[in-house]
């Protein structure tokens, strides 16, 4: 899939984060690994949406030392975020049910 | 979203800035080698997986831009490198700097300056409570003739009027103030309850006036003000009950007005405002006082005014005196009263000053389009760089708007200074106290630099968004279309500041004109040689017409005994600037139609020497004798001009009229005719009549004395004369030469502010016109050397050059005339024996201006001739 809507790029970002903290690599990593590569994450993108989620209070950073014993910035999801993150997946699924649906209708051009 | 969480975040990025940035490079560097071990670890080579990384990130830089664009900071951080880059730019060009700075300065400081003056002296409400309703009564009988109302008129004002809320009546005067040192004369202003009830001011201590202090016979009381009781009276608290002697009468006083009561702007400058007791009239005339009073809350002016003209009807036919039934009482806003010799000028000056300002804000706007054209090389190099037209738009704007803003604080510099030099140049300018740096003043300060700002930073900024600067592309072509776009705005400004230079330079020069011609206008007197010293006799000690007559007399012949001084004689009014009073009168020969207003001339009153101490001819008939005494026939002597004008081509020796309604006293007899004396200024016709002081009743004399002692000397030896008469009377000295030059200061003033201007905007539109051809010049080189090189000769360049900025100039010029023809109804009032529009003036300011355009356009159009061909063409 090629671009993501900046909407469903947070939601994915919200989603990789609820197991747990994060470094923006790592995050990235995820998505296209739960997504099995159908997301492929744009990681040009990635650094802005977290620096936007910052500002709107999803998720909060702090600075620690990774597997790699090297200093990397993790994220982690607020209670904010969680919320945020319940809000959007039902939204999702409202209306990729309803998609789903449109798609099924049988029309007189057949499909 | 939080707004919290938003703001935190926001303000860390920004206050932070560095360590976010140091972060960010650290994080993304994290992300690059998590991303290269992975690829390595799927069996990339080491160098091509870093390839790839800093491919799928997209780009460091890219991402790093995009980051800070989403801390939501960007506007401010660009914000404050902006201007950081255009204090540099602007340090680096210091001159230029200097150079607008001061020019749009001067003109926006010139401007607020101007602005408090409109709006102090015009544009404010009196500072009496609910001014508005406030009006002066005058009788009037053509929209131009008005004069002072009668106790008749007041008493009948106040018995039938429904239109006002409080009416009064006061005369300003001065008076011999003694028992306090040395006798000498204040400002007083004689006022009935009526008029500190209609102003609605108040006393700090003590009461104010009462209607039961109006009644004649009641006590003698008088209202002091702040200033005069700290003075004199040793404080507000021990002024109350304290006892004043004003010509020779006691008053106590019973009130002192409040600091804040707003008399200061009414042109009355007394510091004691006795109460005026008027008794009940006896006749129509004489008009004497100033009537004031506050309109009803509803009341309009048109409604005042049938209510006032109704009681003038009603009072035709009481008094015998009076025949004139087209004079009404008619009611003015006292605000219009106050400033009305006042609005023309200040006008005036506010157009100057604003037609500066505009052709200030125009030179620094073709300055700045010159330098944004100079700087599109770097502006290119700036956007093939990446910076987007915005960001360069944002370059531009920044610099207009430090420049504006310096030019906002020298701006205030000006002003003040400004508003210090308008009390020096105009002293008598009505309402001057109120005048400052107001909150109104400094909104006008900041709006006009706004302005000026949005107007300079326009072109530049529009040239730039719209991609003629910093494309980049094929600069050589971007110059010449742009160049030819940019010249046109160049050349609107520069034909803008002749066309705004020219008005001024007209109305300097007319104003000078009408100064030359006033300065030689014959004031109709010599005043080589003479002194005066002005006496008032106060009622007190000099109640009757024979005390009068009898201290004039002593005081003459006292004079005329002192050694070195000539003819001494003594005049009721001094010339020039001292109308003295005025008089009705009836020809016999020539009666005016019943009905009809008599005739009014100014009225002065002289002892037999007074023409020849002042050096004034009698041209026909006789002067003034010892005969023409209180006793025997009234006699008058005329001026020429009074005569040319009320007995044209007829002998005026000899003829009799009726003088002040009077018509059963004896008609007076013209017996001479002298030459025109100017009392009204030297601007003014001459017309006067004279009666013998000895046939008048005046108590404020003027002894005019020839002398061959210094000033000095001789006001020293007619002091010690009067003392001699009267320790206790106050002295006011004058000599007729000060006066003289002293009627001139309002016109040299007035010449000297426009012709300042004037320069000002001809220098500028000269400045303006020499930085465009000079930027032609630069910008044609190529051409010019092509030319030359195809054999052109070099003076033809020159005359490219010079014809191309003249016809700017001329074209300015042109429209010019336009403004001029608005200005002149301003400059009318001001002008004497000229027109605001005379041919030769305008004509030769025109070509003033125009020589001022051409040695302006001379210099870039010698360096055209300059330009060397092998030079240029090389270059390509």
């Amino acid at each position: 899939m090629g671009d993501l809507l900046q909407g469903t790029l947070e939601l994915l970002v919200l989603k990789a984060l609820t197991l747990e903290p994060m470094h923006g690599w790592g995050i990235g990593n995820r998505i296209d690994q739960l997504s099995r590569d159908v997301f492929q994450v744009q990681q040009g993108s990635l650094y802005p949406a977290l620096q936007r989620m910052l500002r709107k209070g999803w998720i909060r950073s702090e600075w620690r030392v990774s597997d790699h014993h090297r200093r990397a910035r993790f994220y982690r999801l607020t209670p904010a975020g969680r919320r945020e993150l319940a809000r959007r997946s039902t939204e999702w699924r409202r209306a990729s049910h309803a998609v789903d649906g449109i798609l099924r209708v049988r029309t007189a051009e057949g499909a | 979203m939080s707004v919290w969480s938003d703001t935190a975040e926001r303000l860390r990025a920004l206050l932070r800035r560095g360590r976010a940035e140091t972060e960010l490079d650290e994080e993304l560097r994290f992300h690059l080698e998590r991303e290269v071990e992975a690829r390595v670890r799927a069996g990339a080579d080491p160098a091509a997986a870093r390839r790839a990384a800093v491919l799928a990130l997209g780009g460091l830089e890219r991402v790093k831009e995009d980051v800070r664009d989403a801390r939501g900071t960007r506007g401010l951080e660009d914000l404050a490198a902006d201007l950081r880059y255009a204090v540099r730019a602007l340090r680096r060009n210091a001159g230029f700097t200097a150079a607008v700075v001061l020019v749009l300065g001067l003109g926006i400081g010139a401007a607020t300056a101007v602005f408090s003056v409109v709006d102090a002296v015009l544009l404010r409400p009196l500072p009496f409570p609910d001014a508005g309703r406030l009006v002066l009564i005058n009788e009037r009988n053509s929209p131009t003739n008005t004069w002072n109302i009668s106790t008749a008129d007041l008493t009948a004002i106040e018995a039938r009027q429904r239109s006002f809320d409080a009416v009064g009546a006061l005369r300003r005067g001065e008076a011999a103030l003694a028992g306090a040192g040395t006798p000498r004369r204040v400002g007083v202003a004689r006022v009935t309850s009526g008029v500190f009830a209609a102003l609605g001011v108040q006393t700090e201590r003590g009461r104010l006036l009462e209607p039961g202090d109006d009644a004649p016979g009641a006590p003698s009381v008088a209202l002091v003000t702040h200033p005069f009781a700290v003075r004199v009276l040793g404080g507000a608290d021990s002024a109350v009950g304290r006892s004043l002697i004003l010509d020779g009468i006691g008053y106590t006083v019973v009130g002192v007005i409040a600091r804040d009561a707003g008399l200061g702007s009414l042109p009355i400058p007394a510091e004691i405002w006795p109460a005026l007791q008027v008794p009940p009239p006896v006749r129509r005339g004489p008009f004497q006082w100033i009537g004031l009073a506050r309109l009803k809350p509803g009341v309009s002016l048109d409604a005042a005014a049938r209510d006032l003209a109704g009681i003038s009807r009603g009072m035709m036919g009481l008094y015998a005196d009076w025949h004139d039934s087209t004079a009404a009482l008619t009611p003015t806003p006292l605000k219009d009263a106050v400033v009305l010799g006042a609005s023309g000028p200040v006008n005036l000056f506010a157009a100057a000053v604003l037609l500066v300002l505009l052709a200030a804000v125009a030179n620094v706007a073709t300055l700045l389009v010159v330098r944004s054209a100079a700087r599109e090389h770097e502006l290119a190099v700036r956007g093939a760089l990446g910076a987007s037209r915005l960001r360069l738009a944002r370059l531009v704007l920044a610099e207009c708007a430090v420049l504006t803003g310096l030019a906002g604080l020298a701006a205030l510099g000006v002003a003040a200074l400004g508003l210090r030099a308008v009390a020096l140049l105009a002293p008598d300018l009505p309402r001057l106290a109120e005048v400052g740096l107001h909150g109104r003043a400094g909104a006008m300060l900041f709006a006009a630099t706004l302005a000026s700002g949005i107007v300079i930073a326009a072109a530049p900024v529009a040239a730039v968004l719209a991609g003629r600067a910093g494309t980049g592309a094929r600069p050589e072509h971007a110059r010449a279309g742009g160049g030819r776009r940019a010249n046109r705005l160049r050349a609107v400004l520069v034909v803008a500041e002749f066309a705004l230079a020219l008005p001024l330079l007209v109305g300097a020069g007319v104003l000078l004109n009408s100064f030359v011609r006033l300065s030689h206008v014959d004031p109709g007197f010599d005043p080589e040689g003479a002194v005066s010293i002005q006496v008032s006799l106060p009622v007190a000690r000099y109640p009757g017409e024979a005390d009068i007559q009898a201290f004039w007399s002593r005081l003459e012949a006292g004079v005329s005994a002192l050694p070195g001084i000539g003819a001494a004689g003594l005049t009721t009014a001094l010339p020039p600037g001292d109308g003295g009073d005025e008089d009705n009168f009836n020809l016999v020969d020539h009666p005016v139609p019943a009905g009809a207003a008599e005739p009014v001339s100014p009225w002065l009153y002289v002892s037999p020497a007074y023409f020849a101490a002042l050096g004034v001819r009698v041209q026909a008939g006789r002067d003034f004798a010892a005969a023409d005494s209180g006793n025997a026939p009234p006699v008058a002597i005329v001026s020429r001009a009074w005569a040319n004008r009320y007995l044209p081509g007829e002998d005026p020796v000899g003829r009799q009229f009726v003088q002040g309604g009077c018509y059963s006293c004896p008609h007076t007899t013209i017996v001479g005719v002298v030459g025109d004396v100017k009392y009204d200024g030297l601007a003014g016709d001459g017309v006067a009549a004279y009666g013998p002081l000895a046939q008048s009743f005046s108590r404020t004399a003027s002894l005019v004395a020839h002398t061959r002692l210094a000033p000095v000397d001789a006001f020293r030896a007619l002091r010690q004369t009067v003392a001699g008469l009267d320790p206790d009377l106050p002295v006011v000295e004058a000599t007729p030469a000060d006066l003289l030059e002293a009627s001139l200061a309002d016109p040299r003033r007035w010449t000297a502010v426009l012709g300042a201007f004037a320069v000002a905007a001809m220098a500028l539109a000269a400045l303006g016109v020499f930085g465009l051809m000079s930027y032609v010049v630069r910008q044609r080189r190529r051409e010019l050397g092509v030319r030359l090189a195809l054999g052109a000769a070099p003076r033809s360049l020159t005359r490219l050059v010079l014809v191309r900025g003249m016809r700017y100039a001329l074209a300015g010029t042109v429209l010019g005339l336009a403004l001029t023809a608005l200005e002149a109804r301003w400059l009318a009032a001001l002008l004497f024996g000229v027109s605001a529009l005379d041919p030769v003036t305008t004509a030769a300011a025109a070509a003033l201006l125009l020589a001022a355009a051409l040695a302006a356009c001379w210099i870039p159009g010698a360096r055209a001739a300059r330009v060397s061909a092998l030079e240029v063409l090389a270059a390509e």
